[in-house]
């Protein structure tokens, strides 16, 4: 039975939304009647005060905020944006430098792929990290993470060698040359193909997605969140039975 | 102390570093090797501390070169790590083979099955290189009337070869079941091969073949990084039963000793 700080507050006044319903088939479902749901007076100016903090409440005190301030997202897709960035970035910047001669780029390329080489080993172990929580069983999505995985050390060792050749050149004062442009096409496609799998594994397979979004205010969910699909399966209120529903 | 720099260190405070870094992946695997034993002997806490006493010198001497108590802490941590590893050779031998039912009858099951035989000795070299650097950084220019660039190349091939034969017999026990599996053994012995060449007649053609397979063993250390991370994730459950399959599967750092070793050897011929 969804409880009231799973109900998420509908913004007309006077309605309340229960998970499964709406207002619209409210008084059909015997399950999820207004009756067995507890009246509860809303504030006339804040309904969402009656909710608990964290719950969906309105933050109005500064302990609240504090107590919310937490990093839910896991942080692989977040550093490994950086890591593309980077990488091209310079690659971009020495292209420029070596086709038109400005040579006050020559230190951005630099120190981007310096940035880059240290953030890819951030990138890598929250790879790793986001790997050991997700839970994926063999088959066509487990194929796509194993080569994800064999080919993420790969490109970092490609960008250490990259990045200790850069380093001569600049110490060197040196501008790069055509064969350093194409090596670094070489990693560039190397990117891509990482960036490829590891896209598909998030919006194709849902890695690390499903049920971890933060849903939009308005959203009546089916069952609570947080929940496994299973045990929402479960608690289906038997007039939802599949056999019916089909 | 030499001229060269690159990114503003010197060749012997790179070495310093790259010694700190590979003892401690050299350190990860221990770990995984000593756990999965459950640390029956206290003994096999030993390389933690001679492992991380070298680890920590090693990156004060590298942050203050020409301090002269962390040279003769470094020299010290160094000699440990040489005689905890020899020790280790030792212990792994008869532990792992003598020991066992069958001993010597049963070889090579208990060279694929038994304590990493070589295992050991790179913490030593780890400790040898530890005294290079700290021998280096102290101004010297060569070790028992030999020049250091030549003495290092000479530990890098020994080092070589040594990993050489413990992927080998490793990945023989997997089967080469992916032929990746077959990569040490292919560019890592011509680097070595390289590098006896150029110790006997240097030249240029030779420093050149050198380094060309020195940045390839430095990548086939990092492929090869991906590939066991990859040999985790083919057993069942894949890291999502992480302590499992990391303590069964491949050695998680192993492959790194190649990059690594590659990497000294590129500041060998770069720097020195």
């Amino acid at each position: 039975m969804p409880t009231r700080s799973d109900t998420p507050s509908d913004p007309r006044p006077g309605l309340a939304v229960r998970p499964g319903i709406s207002s619209a088939t409210a008084g059909q479902d015997q399950s999820y009647s207004t009756a067995s749901v507890p009246a509860r007076p809303a504030p006339k100016w804040n309904r969402a005060r009656g909710l608990p903090a964290g719950r969906g409440a309105t933050v109005t005190r500064l302990n609240h905020a504090i107590r919310l301030a937490k990093l839910t997202a896991p942080l692989h897709p977040i550093l490994v944006h950086f890591t593309i960035a980077l990488t091209v970035t310079s690659f971009a910047f020495d292209l420029l430098e070596l086709l038109f001669g400005f040579n006050t780029l020559l230190a951005v390329g630099w120190w981007t792929l310096t940035a880059a080489v240290l953030v890819t080993m951030g990138t890598i172990a929250t790879g790793v990290k986001s790997r050991l929580r997700l839970p994926i069983e063999e088959g066509e999505a487990r194929s796509f993470l194993r080569v994800h995985m064999a080919l993420g050390p790969s490109f970092f060792g490609l960008l250490v060698a990259l990045g200790i050749w850069r380093g001569e050149l600049w110490q060197a004062g040196a501008t790069v040359t055509w064969w350093y442009v194409a090596a670094m096409i070489g990693v560039m496609v190397v990117t891509a193909v990482q960036g490829y799998l590891g896209g598909e594994l998030v919006y194709r397979y849902g890695a690390e997605v499903k049920f971890r979004y933060r849903e939009l205010p308005g959203r009546r969910q089916r069952f609570p969140r947080h929940l496994d699909v299973s045990e929402a399966e479960s608690r289906r209120p038997d007039d939802e039975a599949p056999t019916q529903r089909a | 102390m030499p001229d060269a720099r690159f990114v503003g260190l010197n060749a012997f405070q790179w070495i310093a570093m790259l010694a700190a870094l590979l003892t401690l992946l050299l350190l990860v695997d221990a770990w995984a090797g000593h756990y999965r034993r459950g640390f029956i002997h206290r003994v096999q806490y030993a390389p933690f501390l001679s492992g991380g006493l070298l680890a920590i010198f090693a990156i004060a001497a590298v942050v203050a070169p020409r301090t002269g108590w962390i040279e003769s802490a470094l020299r010290v941590a160094g000699w440990l790590a040489v005689a905890v590893g020899l020790a280790g050779f030792c212990l792994h031998h008869y532990y792992g083979i003598i020991r066992k039912p069958g001993g010597y009858k049963l070889l090579l099951n208990y060279l694929m099955y038994g304590a990493p035989p070589l295992a050991p000795l790179a913490l030593s070299a780890m400790g040898v290189f530890a005294l290079i650097a700290a021998k280096g950084l102290a101004g010297g220019v060569d070790i028992a009337g030999l020049p250091i660039r030549t003495v290092l190349l000479a530990l890098i091939v020994v080092c070589m070869f040594g990993a050489i034969l413990q992927a080998g017999l490793l990945h023989f026990r997997g089967a080469f079941n992916n032929p990746l599996m077959y990569a040490p053994l292919t560019t890592p012995v011509l680097t070595a091969l390289a590098g006896i060449w150029t110790m006997a007649s240097p030249c240029s053609a030779a420093a050149i073949a050198l380094c060309a397979l020195l940045w390839l063993t430095l990548l086939t250390g990092f492929v090869g990084i991906g590939m066991h991370l990859r040999g985790f994730d083919r057993q069942m459950a894949g890291l999502y039963v992480s302590l499992f399959n990391w303590l069964q599967g491949p050695p998680a750092a192993a492959p790194a000793v190649f990059s690594g070793l590659a990497a000294i050897g590129l500041v060998t011929m770069r720097l020195l």
